[in-house]
C-alpha cells in the first residue's frame, strides 16, 4: 500500500538529498583529479638523470604511459604483456579480432570497414581529461566529437506507458515540467532562507517557468521541447499531450535522466577517429618494439638493488633482472603470483576487489536508428541491457555497429549465459525499443570484463559504493602507492579512486614517474 | 594485418616441441590463435592458488580428482548457482573442454611444483582434531586422500578454499545433484560441522598436516 508524504516531508527529503549531493561534490569525489589540474608535465631530463633497466608489467594504458615516458628519457624498457594484445580495457573490437573471454571465446565477424568497430572498454574522453588529450595530440591520434545524450534517443520501461518507448526529449521535458510546477507551488517567500527582493523573486519565478516551460498560470501542460506530435514545418506543430507525473516516476530512469548530460559525461566528449585503441597504437608506434606478448609474469622478487621478474612465454620460463618495476597487473591477479612483497602490501592487494561489467554489440544491416531521427547518443532501457548506444561516426553509411548492452554495475545477469543466450537476451530487450531490431542486427559480440583472460575484472572496487575510504583503507592505499622496497611501483586506475577512466590510469603512472625521478635525484 | 600474422607464426614456432599442446587451428585468415591452457590466469603462477579471484591451488592436486572435477563442472554438477560465483566461472570454462583437452590440462597441472600455502583461516585446531575423526575415515588420518574412496587430499590445499567448500556443501551449493555421488556423500558428511566456527576449527587442524610431495597415486586415467 502506498503512503503519501506531506509537503513538509517532501521538502525535508529534498533538502537532505541535495545537501548530501553537495557534500559529496565538495568532498572531492574525483579524488586525484582536481578541476584545476593541467596536463601534468613530465620533465624528461629529470626523469633520465641516470639510466636504469626497467620492466613494465602489463601493457594497459598506465603501463604504456610509463613505458613511453621512460623510454624517451633514455631508460632500458621491457614491457611484459600476458595477452595477445596491448591496451587492457582500452579495447576496440573489429573484423577478425579475438575476444578472449574465458569460457566464451569469440572472433568478431563484423564487416571489414574502418567505421565498423566497437569500443568494448573505454569509449569516451571528456574534454577535462587533459592528460589523455595531451597524449592524443602528442601521438597524432585524431579526435572527433562523441555524442552521449541525444534527445531523440529512447527511454523504455515495461512499467511506464505500457512499455511504449518515449523519446528522451519528451521524457525529460515532462520531468522538468512537473518539477517546475512543484517548485512554483511550493515557492513562498516566507519559506526561503534569505529574504528576496521583489525583482529577485520575479527572476526566480521566470527561471522556474522556463526550466519547465510552464504556462502563464505556472502549470505544465506539455511543451514543444518534447517534440511535435504532428506538423512543425509547413504548418504549426502540435504538442504531445503532457505525460502524467505518475507515469514519469514509474521508471528508475527518472533520477538519472537529467544527469546523463552533466558533469563528466556532459559535453564535450570525444573519441578517436577509428576506435579508442588508436591511442594504444599511438603508444605502440613509440614503444611497440619493447613489448613481449603472451608473456605471463610468474614471480616478482624484490631485491635490495632491484627486482627479479620471472615470466613464461611460449612454454619457456625466463628471467628478467631490472632496477625498477612499473606494474599495472590487476591486484587480484598479483595475489596469485609468487612474490616477496611485504605482508601489508599483500594485505592491501587482497582488499581491492575486482569490478564486473558487461558490454555487447551488433552489426546493423542498416542504420535504422537514423530513420528514427537518431544520430549518436544513448537510449535508456529498464532491463539488464540498460543502454543502447548509437555510433556518432559513419553517419549515412550503409551499416553501423550498435552497442546493444552496457551493464556497468555488475553484468551478472549476462555472465552466466551462453553466447547464444546473451544474444537472445540483447535482442529480446532491444526490440522493445526498436520494433524491427531482431531483423536489423546480426553478428553479435559480447564481453564480460570480469571473465576476460589475463584481466578477470573491470575497474577495481575499493569500496562497495563511492564513499570515501575509511582510515584502514587510506593506509592500504598509501601502502600500495608507495613503491615496494623503493623498487616496485603499482600503477593503473586500481590505485586511483576515480576508476574506469584512462585519465586516472595515466595520472597514476605520472605519480609513480615523479617519485621515481625524485629517487634518481637522491641517488645522484 | 602483418603484425598479427607475425605474432601468430611466432606463437606457432614457440609451441613446437613444448609441453603444451599445439594451438587450436585458427580459421583460414591469420587470426589470433588460442588454446585451452587458461588455468594460470585464475589459479595463479604454476597453479599455486589465488585468493584474489577465489581460485584454489591446483599444484599437487591428484590427477584423478582434477579430472573428475573438470568433468563434473562440464556436466553441470558443480558451479550452478549465483551463490557460488567462483564455481560459475569454472563451469563456464569447463563446459568448453573436450576429453582430450581435459587430459592435456591434467598433464600440464601435474608438472607444477607443489608449494606451501599460507595459513589464513583462524580456528581452534584442538577442537578441530575431534571433528576431523569422521573426515579421516575417507580423507585419511593425515588428510592425505584416498583414491579408492574418491576422497582427495586436504593437506596442503588453500585453507580459505577448504572453508568455502565446506560452506558450499553445507548450503547445498555443491553436492546437491543426485548424479554427483561423491558430492552427495560429502554433503551428508558436513552435517557433523554445525556452524562456521566448527568448519574453521577443522580447517585449522588440517593446516597442521604437511602434504607429502609428491601426492600419492599420481596416475591419470587419460582417455586416448
Amino acid at each position: 500500500m502506498e503512503t503519501f508524504v506531506s509537503r513538509r516531508t517532501l521538502l525535508q527529503a529534498l533538502g537532505a538529498t541535495l545537501g548530501t549531493g553537495a557534500l559529496l561534490a565538495a568532498g572531492g569525489a574525483l579524488g586525484m583529479m582536481p578541476a584545476t589540474a593541467h596536463a601534468s608535465a613530465i620533465d624528461t631530463a629529470r626523469l633520465g638523470r641516470s639510466k636504469k633497466r626497467i620492466a613494465i608489467l602489463g601493457g594497459g594504458i598506465s603501463g604504456l604511459t610509463a613505458a613511453y615516458e621512460l623510454l624517451r628519457a633514455g631508460h632500458e624498457v621491457t614491457i611484459l604483456e600476458a595477452s595477445h594484445r596491448a591496451g587492457g580495457r582500452v579495447f576496440t573490437v573489429r573484423h577478425g579480432d579475438l575476444i578472449d573471454e574465458i569460457g566464451n571465446r569469440q572472433y568478431c565477424e563484423f564487416d571489414d570497414e574502418p567505421h565498423m568497430y566497437f569500443n568494448a572498454g573505454a569509449a569516451r574522453i571528456p574534454s577535462t581529461h587533459r592528460n589523455v588529450l595531451h597524449y592524443c595530440q602528442e601521438l597524432g591520434v585524431e579526435l572527433e566529437i562523441f555524442i552521449n545524450e541525444n534527445k531523440q534517443a529512447w527511454v523504455q520501461d515495461d512499467a511506464m506507458l505500457g512499455g511504449k518507448p518515449v523519446r528522451n526529449g519528451e521524457y525529460t521535458t515532462n520531468l522538468r515540467g512537473h518539477m517546475a510546477e512543484l517548485f512554483a507551488k511550493f515557492l513562498k517567500p516566507e519559506e526561503l532562507d534569505q529574504p528576496f527582493t521583489e525583482s529577485e523573486l520575479e527572476t526566480l519565478v521566470a527561471v522556474i517557468r522556463n526550466f519547465g516551460d510552464l504556462d502563464e498560470d505556472m502549470l505544465y501542460k506539455g511543451s514543444v521541447r518534447a517534440g511535435y506530435a504532428s506538423g512543425g514545418f509547413l504548418k504549426h506543430g502540435t504538442h504531445h499531450p503532457a505525460i502524467a507525473l505518475k507515469e514519469i516516476l514509474s521508471t528508475p530512469v527518472a533520477p538519472v535522466a537529467l544527469e546523463a548530460n552533466e558533469g563528466e559525461t556532459g559535453p564535450i566528449l570525444m573519441q578517436p577517429v577509428g576506435g579508442m585503441d588508436r591511442i594504444i597504437h599511438g603508444f605502440l608506434d613509440k614503444v611497440g618494439n619493447r613489448v613481449l606478448y603472451r608473456a605471463q609474469v610468474q614471480a616478482i622478487t624484490l631485491r635490495d638493488d632491484g627486482v627479479t621478474v620471472q615470466f613464461e612465454q611460449g612454454g619457456t620460463s625466463r628471467v628478467l633482472d631490472v632496477d625498477y618495476v612499473f606494474n599495472c597487473i590487476p591486484s587480484h591477479l598479483l595475489t596469485g603470483l609468487q612474490n616477496n612483497f611485504p605482508a601489508e602490501y599483500v594485505h592491501a592487494l587482497k582488499h581491492i576487489r575486482r569490478g564486473e561489467a558487461f558490454k555487447g554489440a551488433f552489426q546493423a544491416k542498416t542504420r535504422f536508428w537514423e530513420k528514427e531521427d537518431i544520430y549518436g547518443g544513448i537510449s535508456w532501457v529498464n532491463a539488464p541491457i540498460r543502454q543502447i548506444w548509437y555510433p556518432p561516426h559513419g553517419i549515412h553509411k550503409a551499416r553501423g555497429v550498435i552497442l546493444g548492452a552496457y551493464d556497468f554495475a555488475h553484468g551478472i545477469d549476462f555472465t552466466d549465459m551462453s553466447q547464444a543466450q546473451r544474444i537472445e537476451a540483447m535482442l529480446a530487450q532491444g526490440e522493445k525499443v526498436h520494433p524491427n531490431y531482431r531483423q536489423q542486427v546480426e553478428k553479435g559480440v559480447t564481453i564480460a570484463w570480469h571473465r576476460m583472460n589475463h584481466m578477470l575484472g573491470c575497474a577495481a572496487r575499493w569500496t562497495d559504493s563511492y564513499r570515501a575510504l575509511n582510515e584502514e583503507e587510506e593506509r592500504m592505499m598509501a601502502t600500495l602507492i608507495s613503491p615496494a622496497n623503493g623498487r616496485h611501483y603499482l600503477i593503473g586506475d586500481q590505485v586511483a579512486l576515480h576508476v574506469a577512466w584512462q585519465e586516472s590510469a595515466i595520472l597514476s603512472a605520472h605519480r609513480a614517474l615523479d617519485d621515481f625521478a625524485a629517487r634518481l635525484g637522491e641517488a645522484a | 594485418m602483418n603484425l598479427k600474422a607475425m605474432r601468430f607464426s611466432l606463437a606457432a614456432i614457440l609451441a613446437l616441441g613444448l609441453c603444451r599442446a599445439a594451438v587450436a587451428a585458427p580459421p583460414a585468415e591469420s587470426r589470433e590463435a588460442y588454446d585451452d591452457f587458461y588455468c594460470t590466469t585464475c589459479h595463479g603462477a604454476d597453479g599455486r592458488g589465488n585468493y584474489g579471484v577465489q581460485a584454489p591451488k591446483l599444484a599437487g592436486m591428484e590427477p584423478w580428482y582434477l579430472q573428475r572435477q573438470l568433468e563434473k563442472f562440464r556436466a553441470g554438477l558443480r558451479g550452478t548457482t549465483l551463490d557460488d560465483p567462483a564455481g560459475l566461472e569454472m563451469r563456464a570454462m569447463a563446459e568448453k573442454l573436450s576429453d582430450a583437452s581435459i587430459a592435456k590440462l591434467v598433464d600440464w597441472v601435474g608438472q607444477w611444483p607443489d608449494v606451501a600455502t599460507a595459513h589464513t583461516v583462524e580456528g581452534d585446531a584442538a577442537a578441530g582434531k575431534a571433528l576431523f575423526t569422521s573426515c579421516a575415515a575417507c580423507h585419511g588420518a593425515q588428510g592425505q586422500g584416498n583414491q579408492q574412496l574418491g576422497a582427495p587430499a586436504l593437506a596442503g590445499q588453500s585453507d580459505w578454499y577448504l572453508l568455502t567448500q565446506l560452506q558450499n556443501f553445507s548450503h547445498g551449493y555443491r553436492g546437491a545433484d543426485p548424479k554427483d555421488s561423491e558430492g552427495q556423500a560429502m554433503r551428508a558428511a558436513v552435517a557433523v560441522l554445525p556452524d562456521e566456527q566448527a568448519m574453521r576449527n577443522v580447517v585449522s587442524y588440517i593446516n597442521q598436516f604437511q602434504r607429502s610431495a609428491p601426492v600419492a597415486a599420481r596416475t591419470t586415467n587419460t582417455k586416448e
